[in-house]
């Protein structure tokens, strides 16, 4: 069974450390996007029922009550296994939770990012850890199973005393899933440009390097272990059974249809994507990309945990990448099951470009 | 035509004094090109020459002027290029000439290297004609720059033209000083043919192409010819002038500037300086001052792929057709496979080399670091040339080392005097001579090792003075140095390509600054590397770069897979480009971090 991925790539503000193609846009374009998001869905050919919805940002927790309604009303399934929105913690009401289960919500992903005060006021953001608190409550008390808490590693000012007091609040607030990112350093963000430019704006003179944030990323690693939060994929820890039935498509490879700018989809043969940029989706329709490789799963699945199987073929033709990565300790392989290693996850990309094979 | 009325005559100028705009202005006032014309043709043809604002090859371009005396005049006006790399080029287009316009920007006034042209000219009896250029800026002291001609240069410099090519002020005088003062070339008609090659270069479509300008007897179609320096004969295809347009004529008599072509293979086989004579009466003399060009700074040139080496030496062979004095031949390296030792006039010409070789011929290079051609005596008393550092012999068997050393004019403002001054002891320099001349300017001689100037020298005097030095030099014989090798050691084994000689000296202090210079250039890898420098089996530095401890992505946006696939194809591209010694990766950059080396007040 098929997921729906919906992309709304609005939001209050733009966050320093972002690097995606969402931000704050015009209030008219906004109204054309959701125009155009509900042409494309309701136009769509529904061969399969979907399984799981996932609305994902910019920030969709933002959507007017009559939009989410009028969008989710749009996709048939319902009540779908999964239904994740993505929301800012800072701005959630009793009533906007209570709408979004009418509407067949049941897990929110909150973009906490920090806990800690300093921390997320460079990154731009407004919440504080006690608003997040109260936020949950309301969720919960408005029938919300399954709560997931983003966290990123490396954010400035990011000390390992303020990034354990993060993890405290994990522990207090007892979300089903929680996602570690580590920041990424690239041209697309703010904070990454900064970063690269070797100057100071948004903290960036005190943002940790790459040793501290890998030790980070450990320390969380364990400290959500034993919480009872499993690493299950790199950067994703659930309670056994909360794992993100969505999200594990895209790792297992399982087909999902997305909808809106930059939205991709998978029917498992072709992979499509729509224009990346709400102007160009405004004005165009979908893209055809690539024929799935032979290769992906050495690089999407490898990111579980649990490993893949690869089969005769596949040991042949990555044998000498296989052994490679064997001897040097960054996989593991038992029962004819490979897997990354602890010390192979945080260099994992290493690990998947040997994989490529164009 | 009758020689009466031809004059030959070069531009000297520092760079930026306005030498090709005055060029463009007295094409234009001559008729030779419209202003429209103007904009798409300039005399710098070459890219190069264009981005750099140099001219790297000689033109000749002929220029019909009406005189005031009611007379016609046939200017050849000979462009030469303009740096130090080039300067026995230029020494052949000023034999060439009769008469010279000194150009001098009138606030910046006289440079190391219009001096050394200047000198060159006033050496093969030009008549030199002073023009101060750019009168109109604010900043121009037309008369304070005239007594620094003389000062400086001592030269008559009160008839000096005052110009602004710019706007046009003084071109016409400069015109008619060009006719009353500069002297019609001397020669015979009558007498058995001798031109001398003053450039010469390659077009696929007619072969060589040579600039030449004729002292006695006449150049025609058709006619036998042969080469003074190898004896070779060719028939004369074609004769004819540059206005700019190529021009063909029927002949070109003494006294006259033009080219030929004459179905010739390479641009060795006509070398510069050379004299063309001709085969059935040939002359008994050449004309003076022929030499074969030799390199002074050798580097080796290897393609970042390997299997890119056959089109490497396609692309050396062909560039050697149109430029004869560089000179290659294969040379192997442990770290980075089959590649060739290349030699140069200097450090220009093999920057000109490299980006035409990457340019034209899109071959993706590592350049090692720059070096000279020692002179070793072994302890059997046999004496050597190494041009490579890894070839320097063992310690143990050299009985002595000798160094190409260069005697260097530095003319700089008082100001920038202590920067200099320190940079010139850092680089080994020994003062010759300290002269103000003028205007708070100071003009310094200087022996110094030629090593040391390959290195960062250019760029850091650049620094030190804000760009207000300049210099010139020439080779000044050899002298006894105590130089060592110093290597470079990546977890354990000895790159190659990164050791360089260095003065014992500074051995020590340099080996230090490579190692951390290349510690920030090599990128983590899976494992812990360990950089050393040693000479011999002494070590002399050591850093180590810690193992990777990070390389994950961390989002999964959507299901957006052609992302990650797009990141983990640049890092295996980005790993591809780089040079695999042993088990270490190793980028482009950190071959080049020699170069750097000794500039401490850079330090990133």
């Amino acid at each position: 069974m098929a997921g729906v991925y919906i992309a709304y790539p609005f939001c209050a503000q733009k966050c320093t450390y972002c690097n995606f193609a969402s931000g704050v846009f015009p209030r008219a374009q906004e109204r054309r996007y959701l125009e155009a998001l509900l042409a494309e869905v309701r136009a769509h050919a529904w061969e399969w029922r979907p399984e799981t919805v996932y609305l994902g940002g910019g920030t969709p927790g933002n959507l007017a009550p009559d939009d989410l309604h009028a969008v989710l009303k749009a996709i048939p399934g319902r009540p779908w296994l999964e239904a994740t929105i993505e929301a800012a913690p800072g701005a959630i009401s009793g009533d906007q939770a209570r709408h979004w289960t009418a509407c067949g919500i049941n897990r929110v992903s909150l973009g906490v990012q920090s806990f800690v005060e300093k921390e997320i006021r460079r990154t731009g953001r407004k919440h504080t850890a006690e608003i997040v608190a109260r936020e949950i409550r309301l969720l919960r008390e408005a029938a919300i199973g399954s709560i997931n808490i983003d966290l990123i590693a490396g954010l400035s000012g990011q000390i390992e005393s303020s990034w354990r007091e993060s993890l405290d609040w994990i522990e207090r607030l007892e979300p089903e899933h929680v996602s570690v990112y580590m920041l990424e350093v690239d041209e697309a963000s703010r904070l990454g440009k900064e970063l690269l430019a070797g100057g100071a704006r948004y903290g960036a003179a005190e943002a940790p390097d790459d040793d501290r944030v890998a030790a980070f990323y450990e320390i969380a690693v364990e400290r959500l272990a034993g919480l009872g939060l499993n690493r299950y994929e790199i950067s994703n820890f659930a309670r056994p059974g909360w794992e993100s039935r969505h999200n594990l498509k895209y790792w297992k490879l399982e087909p999902y249809a997305g909808f809106g700018a930059d939205a991709h989809s998978f029917d498992g043969r072709m992979r499509t994507r729509n224009a990346e940029t709400v102007d160009e989706y405004l004005n165009g329709a979908r893209q055809v990309g690539d024929l799935p490789h032979c290769d992906e799963r050495f690089f999407v699945s490898l990111r579980l945990m649990e490993g893949i199987r690869p089969d005769a073929q596949e040991w042949q033709r990555h044998d000498a990448a296989i052994r490679k990565f064997l001897e040097a300790g960054l996989l593991e392989a038992a029962d004819g099951v490979l897997r990354l290693s602890n010390r192979g996850v945080l260099v994992s990309n290493e690990v998947f470009a040997e994989f490529l094979t164009s | 035509m009758d020689r009466e009325f031809i004059r030959n005559f070069s531009i000297i100028a520092h760079i930026d004094h306005g030498k090709s705009t005055l060029a463009d202005r007295l094409l234009e006032a001559t008729g030779a090109l419209s202003a429209r014309e103007m904009m798409e043709q300039v005399l710098d043809t070459m890219d190069l020459e264009r981005e750099r604002g140099i001219t790297i090859k000689a033109h000749a371009v002929r220029l019909n002027y009406r005189a005031d005396d009611g007379n016609q005049y046939q200017l050849n006006l000979i462009d030469t290029p303009g740096h130090v790399d080039f300067s026995y080029e230029v020494s052949r287009s000023l034999q060439a000439c009769e008469g010279a316009l000194l150009v001098v920007d009138a606030s910046q006034g006289v440079e190391a290297q219009t001096l050394a042209n200047t000198y060159l000219a006033l050496h093969h009896n030009l008549e030199i004609i002073p023009v101060i250029n750019k009168i109109d800026l604010p900043a121009a002291e037309p008369e304070r720059i005239r007594e620094q001609i003389e000062t400086v240069i001592g030269l008559d410099a009160s008839g000096a033209v005052l110009c602004s090519a710019k706007s046009g002020i003084g071109v016409h005088d400069i015109l008619e000083h060009i006719v009353h003062l500069v002297p019609p070339p001397k020669g015979n008609s009558e007498a058995p043919l001798r031109a001398l090659i003053f450039d010469s270069w390659f077009d696929s479509y007619r072969g060589v192409i040579i600039l030449v300008r004729v002292f006695d007897g006449c150049l025609r179609k058709g006619q036998k010819i042969r080469l003074w320096s190898n004896g070779q004969t060719f028939e004369v295809e074609t004769v004819g002038y540059q206005s700019p347009k190529a021009t063909p004529c029927d002949e070109l008599s003494a006294g006259e500037v033009g080219f030929l072509s004459a179905n010739i293979k390479t641009v060795s086989d006509a070398k510069i300086g050379d004299t063309i004579l001709d085969d059935e009466f040939p002359a008994d003399e050449p004309l003076p001052g022929f030499e074969e060009i030799k390199p002074m700074v050798f580097a080796g040139l290897y393609p970042v792929e390997s299997h890119e080496h056959g089109l490497l030496r396609d692309a050396l062979e062909k560039l050697r057709l149109n430029d004869s004095a560089f000179s290659f031949e294969p040379e192997n390296s442990v770290a980075l496979g089959f590649g060739f030792r290349c030699g140069f006039l200097g450090l220009l010409h093999l920057e000109i080399v490299q980006e035409r070789l990457e340019r034209e011929f899109d071959i993706d290079l590592i350049t090692t670091a720059p070096g000279v051609r020692y002179r070793i005596t072994t302890t059997s008393n046999e004496v050597i040339e190494v041009d490579n550092p890894t070839k320097f012999p063992d310690p143990s068997s050299i009985k002595q080392v000798e160094e190409p050393i260069i005697l260097a004019t530095v003319i700089t403002r008082e100001e920038y005097l202590g920067g200099i001054l320190k940079l010139l002891e850092e680089k080994r320099g020994e003062q010759k001579k300290f002269e103000y001349i003028g205007g708070s300017r100071v003009m310094l001689t200087y022996e110094l090792p030629l090593n040391e100037i390959v290195l960062d020298f250019y760029d850091r005097l650049k620094s030190a003075s804000r760009g207000y030095a300049s210099l010139d030099y020439h080779l000044a014989g050899y002298r006894v140095s105590s130089l060592v090798k110093l290597d470079v050691l990546v977890a354990g084994e000895p790159v190659d390509a990164l050791c360089i000689i260095v003065h014992k000296e500074f051995a020590f202090e340099r080996g230090k600054e490579l190692i951390s210079r290349l510690r920030k250039l090599i990128p983590r890898q899976m494992f812990e590397v360990a950089l050393q420098a040693a000479i011999g089996n002494k070590i002399v530095a050591r850093e180590n770069i810690s193992a990777l401890r990070k390389n994950v992505i961390a989002k999964c946006y959507g299901g957006d897979i052609s992302r990650k696939r797009k990141l983990l194809e640049k890092q295996k591209e980005g790993k591809k480009r780089m040079k695999r010694v042993g088990r270490v990766d190793i980028p482009q950059e950190a071959f080049l971090a020699v170069l750097k080396v000794g500039n401490t007040e850079e330090g990133g």
